[in-house]
């Protein structure tokens, strides 16, 4: 019997009941009931399924859970009792950066990550940062200009 | 600071009010249906025709019902054999689906399901069943399937009905007039693209009754079909949205309901089942690939004379809204240029390949391409501005519908193509492209614009209406329920900001309770861009009922009249002295202590006209000459819509549409093979535009108020979503001065394009 994987999950050190080839989103969901962590693709394109693995954005449908063995992964659960958070989530919110919601979580998390190697990203930085994410609502202008008020209002935060 | 301004203020109309429920959103808390567990809960998977047409020989299940963990296995035969059609606007006509049939027609059909304890067993189970064709001719494409002797996919033919429309006398038209253009134009099948994929949770319970969890934008079309499915009472059907991860149409239908509330009758368990990117691509619905003849007459001046429109739309395997996508396309025909002799007719003609439906713009973003391309064919042959054309043939106020003189409202398209020539700096990015034409440029300069017209509701077609209950609190906050499944779109906030203003209870004060069937009033659907202009008005109504009887009640605690009454700010204030007010919490108490009454309204709104928008579209796009990628720079769409209650949700709306426009100009497409399977059914494949390829934005609004809309507003969910591929399409050919008649313009086609041309880089 192989032994169960642990790791660390929103600052929290679990051990997964799940086989190391399980799909990290799916452990992250069904598993741990970490339903913020959405299923949009499955082959790692639309980027709903967005977590921090050791602080780099990864797409949880594409990384096994043996791959987070000892390592530290954030989702929008542990992430959003952050200040950083609230500053996001309050521009996303307050520009209108959310529509139907479902991608916003891993929007979120590519917002963070972004800010977190480039705290005063350009419009580009912004746009390239989120390559990985497909929001079909928004048509995203509201979504960088979120994540720009997010950085100006949030300085020295990243 | 600002919003607690405004709330004193109390103007919510026009104000950047954001999503009610952003927040929740943002943090990742708020519950869709596949985030939902129920106790004892089963995992449902789907078994798919792998075989365009054929009748089900024999269909083995045994394997997999032997398998532990499985509960039901579900086929032809063993489900409730009744013919419906899914879509709940087209519930009476054209019932061609049932939840298994013996006959499978298209790659993605349905064939089979299995409930299972995990989604892993179902899985494993789906596969062990054993299935025997008894293969059938099979047409992918419509215009195949048309042809006389073609092999029925439904009794009655593929020929679904044939729709016509018509105003004057085009034949009359084609001797007047100086010139006559006549073209071909195909557009291609789309996805959607919601973010959530297909997802539904059936409960049927030890007292009859079932209950579906969906991301549905039709819960009571969807109750009436599963009432009709099982027999069930409506009492005893509940259909409840928590809430939709994107729908644009495709999740107007009942696609998964009938099969896991199936499954659920068969388990007396819960039953869920989430389809993957994949199924959702092959198996649920796509806006309609359409074939477009246009033939027009004008005049040296450019005045249209008369126009001709044949349409071809591919309604797929079964009906689904096609009759009503192919009527209201042709209705729309009649309502954006003067031209008095016009004929529509329309052929939803049934093929081997996923079901069409409704899509944002219901047939309008195909017609629409039709008649722009042939629009900027026109100007140039005139050698005349395609803006003078347009202004030329454009309604005005006042006009009519030419079939019946029904007038389109306070039209004002016009003045959305000028705004719009402005905005976008036509004369000069004129001028950079006949440059880039000039010097012979490999990066060509290209500028297009087209223009586009959609509805509010469905009025003329069926009784619109929406209902809505407003329950005042012990301590004076407000509960709103509301029929509404808003899709992130804003529906629900505008209903709130108009139910603040009315009757001044600041927003922060009132909570809602959206789309379930048991507790919200009736509600025709999240379609048919009507949320701000009937669900809107719904609510205007309502809150001004509700008005009245807060008043009723402050009359008698201030002891004066009930019309020297002001709410503001969640209080009733005397006209002459801002000193003399009451609280709405005094108010709920004085009607319970006093009147022994609750104070609770509800009102139904019936759509009273029908009400146009109009969009006027420009964009500009570079095209390389060498690879044939078209990339595009700017972006204008100046929108006629009444009044703008929400400024910050209608730019959402505009540039989600933008989005969404440029990828159908530019790179989706369903990619059918001669198999009829979908070979791009994944998103690797199926190219949406990301955040760095938009454009720059520009958008202006000409606000003119309806008559009949709350506020004066009208809508802009669809009329946003016409224009945009039109108007790409056209900056590409100007661009390369070449002719394109079909979507997507990949670099294949732009090639081949240039080719044609012969232009070199």
């Amino acid at each position: 019997m192989a032994e169960n994987i642990r790791f660390v999950l929103n600052g929290e050190t679990v051990e997964s009941k799940s086989a190391a080839n399980e799909r990290l989103l799916d452990v992250l969901r069904d598993e741990f009931r970490l339903t913020g962590v959405k299923c949009g693709c499955r082959e790692g394109e639309c980027g709903a399924c967005s977590v921090l693995i050791d602080g780099q954005l990864a797409n949880s449908c594409l990384v096994a859970l043996g791959a987070v063995s000892d390592r530290d992964v954030e989702t929008i659960e542990g992430f959003s009792r952050s200040e950083r958070f609230e500053i996001l989530s309050d521009a996303f919110a307050d520009l209108s950066a959310v529509q139907c919601g479902f991608c916003i979580p891993g929007m979120v998390l590519a917002a963070e990550s972004l800010l977190r190697f480039n705290p005063n990203p350009t419009d580009h930085d912004i746009r390239e940062g989120l390559s990985g994410n497909i929001c079909r609502c928004t048509g995203y202008n509201a979504i960088v200009h979120a994540i720009q008020n997010a950085a100006e209002k949030g300085k020295g935060l990243w | 600071m600002e919003s607690k301004a405004r709330q004193e203020k109390n103007t919510e109309i026009g104000h950047r009010t954001p999503l009610y429920d952003a927040p929740l959103k943002a943090s990742g808390v708020i519950r869709y249906v596949d985030d939902m567990k129920l106790p004892r809960m089963l995992y449902a998977k789907m078994v798919w025709s792998t075989v365009p047409h054929a009748i089900i020989k024999s269909i083995d299940t045994e394997e997999a019902e032997k398998m532990p963990g499985v509960r039901a296995v579900c086929t032809w035969k063993n489900c409730r054999q009744v013919s419906y059609n899914s879509c709940g606007e087209d519930i009476d006509k054209f019932l061609t689906e049932r939840i298994f049939d013996q006959r499978v027609r298209f790659v993605g059909d349905r064939m089979a399901a299995v409930a299972a304890d995990t989604l892993e067993i179902a899985e494993k189970a789906a596969k062990l069943i054993k299935v025997e064709y008894q293969e059938l001719p099979f047409y992918l494409d419509a215009e195949l399937a048309m042809k006389d002797d073609a092999f029925p996919i439904h009794a009655g033919g593929n020929v679904a009905e044939t729709v016509c429309m018509n105003a004057g006398d085009v034949e009359k038209g084609w001797t007047e007039a100086d010139h006559v253009l006549e073209y071909t134009y195909k557009l291609p099948a789309v996805h959607h693209g919601a973010m959530e994929p297909h997802t539904a949770i059936a409960d049927y319970d030890a007292s009859g009754k079932l209950t579906v969890y969906s991301p549905s934008q039709d819960i009571f079309g969807c109750r009436a079909n599963l009432s009709r499915i099982f027999s069930l009472p409506m009492s005893k059907v509940r259909v409840v949205n928590p809430c939709i991860g994107g729908g644009f149409g495709g999740k107007i239908d009942a696609i998964l309901e009938p099969i896991v509330a199936q499954l659920a009758m068969m388990t007396l368990r819960p039953v869920k089942m989430t389809l993957n990117r994949r199924e959702e691509i092959i198996s649920t619905r796509t806006r309609h690939a359409m074939t477009i003849n246009l033939k027009t007459a004008f005049m040296n001046d450019g005045r249209i004379v008369a126009e001709q429109m044949t349409m071809i739309a591919n309604a797929g395997a079964y009906s689904a809204g096609t009759s009503s996508v192919v009527w209201a396309s042709g209705g729309k025909f009649f309502k954006k240029h003067k031209t008095p002799h016009l004929r529509f007719t329309g052929y939803p003609v049934f093929t081997n390949t996923p079901v069409a439906g409704a899509m944002r713009g219901f047939g309008s973003p195909q017609r629409c391409f039709a008649q722009e391309r042939q629009m900027n064919r026109i100007a140039k042959k005139l050698n005349m501005s395609v803006l003078d054309l347009q202004l030329m043939n454009l309604v005005d106020i006042g006009d009519c519908d030419a079939r019946n003189q029904v007038a389109h409202g306070r039209a004002f398209p016009k003045e959305a193509v000028l705004r719009g020539k402005v905005l976008f700096d036509w004369e000069e990015n004129l001028r950079e492209m006949k440059r880039s034409q000039e010097d012979n440029s490999r990066f060509r300069i290209g500028i297009g614009m087209a223009v586009g017209v959609h509805g509010n509701g469905v009025y003329g077609v069926m009784p619109d209406t929406s209902g809505i209950i407003l329950k005042l609190n012990e301590d004076g906050s407000l509960t709103v329920f509301t029929g509404y499944s808003d899709m992130g779109n804003g529906t629900v906030t505008t209903q709130l900001q108009i139910i603040s203003a009315v009757s001044g209870i600041p927003l922060n004060r009132i909570a809602c309770v959206t789309a379930d069937t048991e507790t919200t009033m009736w509600d025709l659907g999240n379609y048919s861009s009507r949320g701000t202009f009937v669900g809107g008005n719904a609510a205007l109504k309502a809150a001004e009922h509700l008005s009245d009887e807060l008043k009723r009640e402050a009359a008698e605690i201030l002891n004066i009249n009930a019309d020297e009454i002001v709410l503001e700010n969640g209080a009733a204030v005397w006209k002459d002295s801002r000193e003399r007010f009451t609280t709405l919490a005094d108010i709920a108490l004085h009607a319970k202590s006093v009147n022994q009454r609750d104070i609770c309204v509800s009102d139904t709104f019936a759509s009273q006209n029908l009400a146009l928008s109009y969009g006027a579209h420009f964009c500009k796009v570079s095209v390389d000459t060498e690879t044939g990628i078209v990339k595009p720079l700017l972006f204008v769409a100046v929108h006629d819509l009444g009044k703008v209650i929400n400024p910050m949700q209608t730019e959402g709306q505009i540039e989600g549409a933008i989005q969404m426009g440029l990828g159908y100009a530019l790179s989706e497409a369903l990619q059918i093979n001669e198999e009829g399977k979908i070979t791009n059914a994944i998103l690797k494949k199926y190219k949406m535009f990301h955040a760095a390829e938009m454009p720059e934005i520009r958008i202006a609004y000409v606000e003119n108020s309806e008559v009949g809309g709350p506020f004066g507003a009208k809508s802009i969910g669809e009329c946003s979503a016409v224009p945009v591929a039109a108007a790409v399409a056209n900056a590409v050919c100007n661009a390369l001065d070449a002719s394109i008649d079909r979507l997507p313009l990949t670099p294949d086609l732009v090639l081949e394009a240039i080719k044609f041309r012969g232009l070199s880089g």
